[in-house]
Parts: C-alpha cells; structure tokens; sequence
C-alpha cells in the first residue's frame, strides 16, 4: 500500500470517529428530550407499558387539555410571561444607568461600589433565604408581582452590569465629546449618543437573562405561593392514579410546555447566546 | 469633558443607586441577619428564641443527618468537577472540530444548558423508574429483563443526581472551554506537526497547556454552583432515600423553611458561605500562581 492511500484510510476513519461522536453526544442529549414530547402525547394509561412505545398508537392531547381545564395552564403562563418580562424591561434599564456610570467615572467610591456589585455574586441564596423571607413578608412583598420582580431582577444584576460596563468601557468617550461640543446635555448624551451603541449588547444579556429568569425556581419556590410560575408549577402537580408519586401524563405535557419555547428561542439565537455566554465567561 | 465637572459629582450615583439599593437588601442585609441567627437558638413552634453563642455551630458535628449531606456534597462535588473536567474538554475539542454539523451541534448542545433543573429533576424522577423509566427500557435494549431501583439504593441514587448534573451542565462547560480554545492559534499545531508530532502528542503539549489556567478558573463558579446546588435534588429524590442525597444547600432550606430550625440553619448556612469563600481564595492563588 502506498502512503497516499495509506492517507486517505486515515482521513476517512477521522471523519468517520467524528461522526460517531457527534452522532453520540446528539443522542444523549436529544433522546431524553424527545421522549418527554411522545410521552406528553401519549394517553396516560398507555405509559405503562414495557417496553416504551417510542411513537405512541394513540396520539392525544389530553395530557394539555386536563392541565388547561384543572391546573390553569394559560394563568400560569400568563404569570411567567409577565414577571419575565417585566424583569427584562426594568433590569435593562437600571442596569444600563448603571452600566454607564461605572465605565464613565472613575472615582473610587464609584470602584469600590463596583466591585461590591460584583462581589454579591458570591453570596448564596441559601444564606440569604430565611431572612429575606421574612424580610419580604415584613415590607409586605411576599406572593406579590412587585416583590417577585424585584427579586428576580435582584439575581440578573451582577451579571447584566459586569457584561454592560465592559461593553460601554469600549464606547469611544470622544463620541461623547463631539455631542458635548455640539450643546448637547448629560441625559440627551446618555440617550441619543450611548445607549443606541448599547444596542447589541443589551440584545446579548437580555436573551441570556431571560434563560436565566426561565430557570429560576428558588425565588418563586420560597417568595410567592399564590402567584405560580411554570418552574414552581411542575413540581406541584396533582397526583392522579399512580403508585409511583410521578404524574409523569401531567409532568411531561408540563415538561414540553416549558421546553418548546426554550428549544425554539435556542435555535433563533444561537450565535448571540454563544459570544453572551463567552463574553460574561460566567453566568450569573 | 464636561463629566468630570463638580457639579456633576452627584450624577453616577443616582445611577448606580437602584441597583446598589436592590442588592443591599437582598444579600448584605439578609447575610448580617443569618449571622445573627445563627447565634441565637430559634424555634417559631417552640416559641423559643434564646442565645446560645457557637452551641449551634457545634452541633454540625454530632448530627447524623447533616453529616450524611456534607458527605453526600463532597462526593457530588468532586466526582462532578473530575468529570466535568475531562469530559467537559473533550466535548469542547468535539465543538471546536471543522465540519458541516458544526453549528448544529452547538446549538443542541445549548438545550440542558437552558432547561430549568427541576424539569430534568422531574424527567429523571420517571426516567430511572425500574419499570417503565427511560432508562432501564434504554439499557434492556442491550441486556433483556435488566432490573434496577436506581432511586432506592443509596449508591445508584448518588450516581443518578451525578450523573443528571453532568447532563445539565456540562455543555454550558465545554462551552467556555471552547472559548478559550479559540485563542489557540492553528499555527501552532501546523508547526508541531512539520516538526512530526502526532495528535496525541499536539493535545498534551500544546492545546492543554494552553487552556489549563482557562479550565481552573472555569473551575471555581462551577465548584461553588455545586456546593449550592438545590433544584436539581428538590425535584429528583427530595434528598432521598433517607437523607443519602440530600445535598447541603437541600439540608438548609429543609431547617430553615419546613422544620423551622432557623438559628441552626444559619449557623450552616454561615459555614458554607465560609468553605465557599476560603475555597474561592484558595483557587485564585493557585490561577495567578499559574499564569506567572
């Protein structure tokens, strides 16, 4: 054998181990995925079954209609979207005031408020749970929009204003100095000149953060009880005629309800959720 | 420039203001009260609210099941960062390689990364059913009539909340490593193997010297969002069976909020915030150590 061929065995064999790994890693994640679908669409009776029907006889919707009917699906959701939103809405702008501040002046008081922002990362929810709980119950905020906002909003901020500040420390300052020198006021600068820059950026922590507010179970969990979000809703599910403690019918319907979104917002914004996530290096 | 005028001193921190406002009263404050407590023996059922100073510190040491969770969180802990490192690498080398399922992967990669831990909690509450879960159904493709209650068994439990951790996080892992193998320039390599170096040999000597200081910095959110972790538990076992998988951060919540133990679950909350700390500061020293 010649060593061209010799090559050319080398180079398929490559390119065939690669697919093979990439077929791997596709499979261990997607598998799971796709059959908490098929188990949403499956009748309830028909999940008992071994082995599993990977493409149910029966399809039905059932599972949403009875979570619809008796969980008050569409209120729930209508509390997500809300408390998301809102969260997004006023966190982008406190934390681009801020943001801006912190890259535009140096003093040390400001340095030092900086690295406070940045160090409060460190400090677990769980050290923190009891007391802002009662805290939360005391200002009478508990199981209200406005607390839940507050504290959802509360968990983004390091992130937001770390990834914001370097943003705006990129920002030439002389873009500033000619609208300076053309009349214009500190507000008309910050708002005509910097935060149309901003744009991207802001762009780039809003879909991270609105992952980030998604997940987020341990705010809603402990600060709310009435006001039921998706996260908190999935593990509260009535029980239904089963012995294993597991409505997986309802969990899984739940389940999809909460991953479509997610998988379909994965796919729109891939790219800016890459350099987001390799921009902040950590997540908040 | 008219920014710095003295006038204007007052404008960055009516800025910053809400923000600094926001987290003041959702971290500093509640910290200053849980140290507090953690002195004091309180029992809102008991009505008892004495001070006790270190009594509540001292009894970590002769509690059975706290003892169990510590245990538990330091297996969890190492077992999965051993794990995140060296799978979490070769997952990076597998996104960073050149062909056209490339952006494909990366976005499927993206999914455990966004999905809330309590529903992969749930998932796998059924998924490791021995009858009809996900997984014994996988492994009797391959070994007919398998049989195992992996959520019963302490040892099979321990590895199923690991192993459903690895799941969630360890794309979001190789992820960041992935960024730090994009500095490493293609020349290298090119010069390494003009000069005969095979594959192997370019990974040991070049691409992991390269990232190694990128890979223990990753190395410290990832260890502290162990030594936290709470939803992924919540919603898997609920620290069962027993106490066997009830993580530390689990354990505290569980004295603070259902068994109403608040002095003492300061006083653990206070002492993880402690590890977690000396931790930080310890692997900080190490990362600058390297880079010098």
């Amino acid at each position: 054998m010649n060593s061209v061929n010799k090559y050319k065995i080398y180079r398929g064999a490559v390119a065939v181990g690669r697919w093979i790994l990439f077929a791997l890693v596709s499979f261990i994640i997607l598998f799971p995925v796709y059959w908490i679908f098929i188990s949403s669409i499956t009748p309830p009776g028909e999940l008992f079954k071994t082995p599993i029907d990977y493409l149910p006889d029966h399809p039905t919707l059932e599972s949403y209609t009875f979570l619809i009917e008796n969980v008050g699906l569409i209120q729930k959701i209508g509390n997500t979207v809300l408390i998301v939103g809102s969260t997004l809405v006023i966190s982008t702008v406190l934390c681009s005031m801020a943001a801006y501040a912190f890259a535009r002046f140096g003093s040390r008081g400001i340095g030092a408020a900086f690295g406070f922002i940045v160090a409060t990362m460190l400090i677990p929810e769980v050290v923190t749970a009891r007391p802002l709980y009662e805290f939360m119950r005391a200002v009478n905020l508990y199981d209200t929009y406005p607390g839940l906002i507050l504290l959802y909003i509360s968990t983004i901020i390091p992130f937001t204003v770390l990834i914001l500040r370097n943003f705006v420390g990129e920002i030439p300052i002389s873009l500033e100095e000619a609208a300076a020198i053309d009349g214009a006021n500190f507000a008309q600068r910050l708002f005509t000149v910097v935060l149309p820059l901003m744009k991207p950026a802001i762009a780039t922590v809003c879909i991270i953060n609105f992952v980030t507010c998604l997940n987020n179970f341990f705010t809603p969990l402990f600060y709310s009880n009435g006001i039921q979000v998706l996260s908190v809703a999935i593990v509260q599910l009535p029980l239904r005629d089963n012995m294993y403690g597991v409505p997986w019918d309802l969990t899984s319907a739940m389940g999809w309800v909460i991953l479509l979104p997610i998988i379909i917002f994965v796919a729109i914004f891939e790219k800016q959720i890459m350099d987001g996530i390799m921009a902040g290096g950590v997540k908040a | 420039m008219a920014v710095s005028k003295k006038s204007m001193r007052w404008i960055p921190w009516i800025l910053i203001l809400p923000v600094l406002l926001i987290r003041t009263f959702t971290t500093i404050y509640p910290i200053f009260v849980t140290i507090k407590n953690s002195f004091f023996d309180i029992r809102i059922l008991a009505g008892v609210d004495d001070f006790v100073g270190f009594a509540n510190y001292l009894k970590v040491f002769s509690d059975q099941k706290v003892i169990t969770s510590i245990t538990f969180t330091v297996i969890f802990t190492v077992v999965s960062m051993a794990l995140h490192i060296v799978l979490g690498v070769m997952l990076a080398l597998i996104l960073n390689m050149k062909f056209k399922g490339r952006r494909f992967i990366r976005t499927i990669v993206l999914i455990p990364w966004a999905m809330p831990s309590v529903v992969i909690g749930m998932a796998a509450k059924w998924a490791f059913n021995n009858d009809y879960g996900l997984i014994n159904d996988f492994i009797r493709w391959f070994v007919p009539g398998y049989q195992n209650s992996w959520l019963i068994n302490t040892g099979s439990a321990r590895a199923a909340v690991i192993a459903m951790d690895l799941w969630k996080d360890l794309p979001f892992f190789a992820i960041l490593v992935l960024s730090g193998l994009q500095f490493v320039s293609e020349d290298i390599y090119e010069a390494a193997r003009v000069d005969g170096a095979n594959g192997i040999q370019c990974f040991f000597r070049i691409t992991l010297p390269l990232i190694a200081r990128n890979v223990l910095t990753l190395c410290i959110p990832f260890t502290l969002w162990r030594l936290t972790s709470f939803d992924l538990v919540y919603a898997m076992t609920s620290g069962g069976p027993g106490e066997d998988t009830a993580l530390i951060a689990y354990r505290i919540t569980m004295e603070a909020f259902t068994n109403l133990n608040i002095g003492y679950a300061g006083a653990l909350a206070i002492m993880l915030f402690l590890v977690m700390a000396v931790f930080s500061w310890l692997n900080i020293r190490v990362t600058s150590r390297l880079a010098d």
